[in-house]
């Protein structure tokens, strides 16, 4: 299979991914981290408030200096006790760069204040944020005089809602939670998650620069939060207008969407990236080309990554195919 | 025997109501021996008399409870505030009233700087006198365009740089986040604001003006402006006391000629609530004379002026949402539980009235929970407080720290846009904190603004705002009560009672010499009471000639 290239030095952005974790205390980011630094699918930096609650096997703990705690699988922990730029400079100056840093919002903060980092600084990019809830509590934070306001703002700018613990609630009360959050904010993307467990796989895909690191090919039988695929490639062009129209209108059951586009008039793929309602869709640097042309010819190729609600394949198809420059060749699925 | 001095002053005003007035104070070993008059003193025939201040009133050197060692090391940048000020150093430096004097001081500055590359960084603007004009990255182009220009405001939230900067720190047109803002045409306007923007700037300029805050200089240079404004006993009230920062405290409160005594809070950023009660428990042991430790300090919400205060309803007067919490409701329950019942005294920042309610709650939870008779846990600022609140304040036994300095330099904001009227004139309320019981005092915050306590004290007395207005006349403080406020209030409220705050036998040897009398000035002209230097530990410091 063509897209399942061995690794090559061809990333288009040498910046590093990074996600914010965000959430109201005792939604679960802790735990999240903690499986995160567990589990690692790669070098993960975690940049947390105080070591206090992370809780990391003896076993797996190579050396700790105070600030950063070094891992035997390559990832790092460190604290930001003397400030988020501080401990960014810290990871960033390390003898081995991190593939994935993911920072842990206070649990009152705002999560785009860090998002907005990862815009600003060349050697980032913004993968995703993340934000956690309890979904026990939920509605009656929402409600409550004195946090209500400050929960709806770590979820205004979220790319993905992790409703926690929802083996703590039956089903009338995840309904609610459920209502709750789309009546507050339509668009929203959400998945139910019981114990704070990273998606693995939506992880991978935000950490993946090229299309070969893309999880293509993530076994079927570990099921990770029901989280469904959906792959679509075709030598077609699409019309930018009429792309950029559909990417503001996608199912909320779309968490991601990665893809390599061939526009009309132009002469080079575009990188299409969509992380819940937030995409970018810009040229391709001229050194990917090779890689890219290497993978996937002239074709257009999309991965999305949705929620067990996720409109069948035909559905999603069809939704792109409106997107199709007029002139675009209608060529057989490769 | 050791050596005793007797300091004769025209009036000495003691604040300890069981003697207020005196004209003799007799000192040994950096400790007032006893005070009273000539007839009193016959009991000491062999002291050494010390009439340099036979001419000037003494009183009990003044407390500043809330300040910051910032006011130490932010001097040695331009400062650019509206309002004059009186850097550490005696030296008088006019405010500035349009963005063009501004601009035309740091050209000043700038081209009188030898390293053509180097970062000239001011500090102080604050655009609210500015009728909401904004400084632009177009007016700090006229400071320089060959060299990095950047201003931090008042609020230490917000930097204005040059277009040169954001260029050097790459922030241009295709920047598009919430904390660069954009002028008509496009560009970044030239304010920064937020931790990313604050990121690049000083990761792009490999230079951070903030981070390097704490050195010894910075420590001199605090103490030297203790001198200059009267005050012997200051707070340093937010502070992770790092190994390095200890070692520069240590080392300098240790000297000789070390003229004040330093009271540090740590703060609880970055550690657990154990850590915290292990942290503080240590470093209490190593007090020496002139450095103490014991208060921890929390911060629950932002500020008023700069609309992050957590209000109760109706809000903020001109419909911005309300303020941010820095520590949530439910985690500040636990963690001022676990400090209560560690008995661990807590110094609780709290502007906007909700914040002041959440902080209640949770000393009376705490209370509840683990009785503490004498916890002087204190909420700094605390100056939206409502009569209902002091009222459960004076019955927790919590005290206030009233920021009573900002009558003056935000009352006008306040009435007109943040408070508006009724709750601006409730501002700071010390009257109704006196009136009620609520152990209190007055302070600077500096250097958010000047470290002057008898400012503060006038402040608190006349309740005047820049423009003139008269805010909230009944919370109006008599002399008496606000001299109290920065001298043996704060004392009180950093449990130092016992040491510092009145003139009584056994505490320290420790005055403010004033060439006045405040008891015989119009109350209107306290602010203005020449200070002639003090004294610590008997030790006298005279204060530079402005
Ligand atoms: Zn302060």
């Amino acid at each position: 299979m063509i897209l399942n290239a061995p690794e090559q030095h061809a990333d288009q952005n040498n910046a590093i991914p990074l996600t914010v974790i965000g959430g109201f205390l005792g939604a679960g980011k802790t735990t999240f981290l903690n499986h995160l630094l567990r589990q690692a699918s790669c070098r993960y930096a975690v940049l947390v408030n105080d070591f206090g609650a992370v809780n990391v096997d003896v076993a797996l703990i190579a050396s700790h200096d105070g600030n950063t705690i070094n891992l035997n699988n390559g990832c790092i922990c460190c604290t930001m006790a003397d400030g988020l730029g501080e401990a960014l400079i810290r990871v960033l100056s390390a003898p081995v760069l991190p593939e994935h840093i993911v920072i842990e919002a206070s649990g009152v903060g705002d999560p785009w204040q860090i998002a907005e980092v990862a815009m600003l600084e060349p050697d980032l990019q913004l993968a995703a944020v993340i934000v956690l809830a309890d979904a026990e509590q939920l509605p009656a934070q929402l409600a409550d005089s004195y946090i209500g306001d400050t929960v709806r703002r770590q979820l205004r700018r979220a790319d993905l809602l992790m409703l926690n613990k929802i083996d703590l609630v039956d089903a009338a009360r995840l309904q609610t939670a459920h209502e709750t959050l789309a009546g507050l904010q339509p668009g929203l993307r959400v998945i139910e998650t019981r114990d704070a467990k990273p998606p693995a796989m939506l992880m991978q895909f935000d950490h993946a620069t090229t299309p070969e690191r893309l999880p293509l090919f993530a076994p079927e039988d570990t099921p990770d939060h029901g989280i469904q695929r959906w792959l679509y490639r075709r030598n077609i062009r699409f019309e930018r207008e009429k792309l950029e129209r559909l990417l503001d209108s996608l199912p909320a059951s779309l968490l991601r969407l990665k893809g390599w586009c061939w526009i009309e008039g132009e002469n080079a793929p575009f990188l299409l990236q969509m992380t819940g309602s937030r995409w970018s869709l810009g040229a391709t640097e001229k050194s990917s080309h090779p890689l890219l042309t290497s993978l996937l010819g002239e074709d257009s190729l999309l991965i999305g990554l949705g929620t067990a609600r996720l409109p069948e394949d035909a559905v999603l198809t069809a939704l792109f195919e409106s997107a199709f420059a007029k002139t675009s060749l209608e060529m057989p699925v490769a | 025997m050791p050596a005793t001095t007797i300091i004769t002053a025209r009036k000495i005003i003691t604040m300890n109501p069981g003697l207020p007035e005196a004209s003799h104070v007799a000192i040994r070993d950096g400790r007032i021996l006893a005070v009273g008059n000539a007839e009193d003193m016959k009991f000491w025939p062999d002291a050494v008399i010390d009439t340099r201040f036979a001419d000037k009133v003494l009183m009990p050197g003044f407390v500043e409870g809330h300040s910051h060692i910032m006011e130490g090391s932010i001097w040695p940048y331009s400062y650019v505030g509206y309002f004059d000020r009186v850097s550490p150093d005696g030296v008088m430096v006019s405010g500035l009233k349009s963005i063009d004097a501004v601009v035309e001081r740091l050209k000043a500055v700038s081209d009188a700087m030898s390293d053509p590359n180097a970062i000239l960084f001011a500090w102080g603007f604050d655009p609210i006198y500015f009728n909401d004009r904004r400084m632009t990255r177009l007016d700090l182009d006229r400071v320089s365009t060959t060299r990095p220009v950047l201003i931090i405001h008042a609020s230490f939230h917000i930097i204005n740089t040059n277009s040169f900067t954001l260029q050097k720190v790459g922030i241009d047109r295709s920047t598009n986040i919430d904390g660069v803002p954009k002028d008509a045409d496009g560009e970044p306007a030239g304010e920064l604001q937020g931790p990313a923007a604050r990121i690049r700037l000083f990761r792009g300029l490999q230079w951070n003006a903030l981070s390097d805050s704490v050195s010894s200089d910075s420590v001199r240079r605090f103490s030297r402006s203790a001198v200059i404004n009267g005050a012997t006993t200051v707070t340093d009230l937010h502070n992770e006391l790092t190994e390095l920062c200890l070692a520069d405290f240590r080392k300098e409160t240790s000297a000789a000629d070390f003229p004040m005594r330093l009271v540090p809070a740590l703060s609880r950023i970055g550690a657990t609530t154990e850590q915290i009660i292990e942290r503080i428990g240590k470093l209490k042991t190593t007090n020496s004379e002139k450095l103490y430790f014991g208060m921890v300090k929390l911060v629950v919400d932002g500020s008023i002026q700069g609309f992050t205060g957590r209000l109760r309803w109706p809000g903020y007067h001109n419909g911005a949402e309300n303020g941010l919490w820095y520590i949530a409701p439910n985690e500040l329950d636990e963690i001022v539980g676990k400090l209560h019942a560690a008995h661990v005294h807590m110094h609780i920042h709290t502007n906007g009235d909700e914040a002041t309610e959440l902080a209640i709650n949770a000393i009376e939870a705490a209370q509840i929970a683990h009785y503490w008779a004498d916890h002087r846990h204190t909420l700094q600022h605390c100056q939206m407080a409502s009569p209902a609140q002091f009222k459960r304040m004076k019955a927790l036994g919590i005290c206030a720290n009233l920021f009573s300095n900002h009558i003056y330099y935000w009352g006008d904001q306040h009435y007109a846009i943040t408070m508006g009227p009724e709750r601006a004139n409730r501002l700071n309320a010390a009257g109704t904190a006196k009136n009620l019981g609520v152990p209190f005092g007055l302070h600077s915050d500096a250097p958010v603004t000047p470290l002057r306590p008898l400012f503060t004290a006038w402040c608190a007395v006349n309740r005047i705002t820049a423009s003139g207005r008269l805010l909230g006349p009944d919370e109006r403080l008599s002399v008496a009560d606000a001299l109290a406020g920065i001298t043996i209030g704060p004392a009180y409220t950093m449990r130092m009672d016992h040491l510092v705050g009145s003139i009584e036998t056994g505490k320290f040897a420790d005055f403010v010499v004033l060439e006045q009398d405040p008891f015989a000035v119009d109350p209107m002209t306290l602010k203005d009471i020449p200070i002639w230097g003090t004294i610590c530990g008997g030790q006298v410091f005279q204060a530079p000639k402005p």
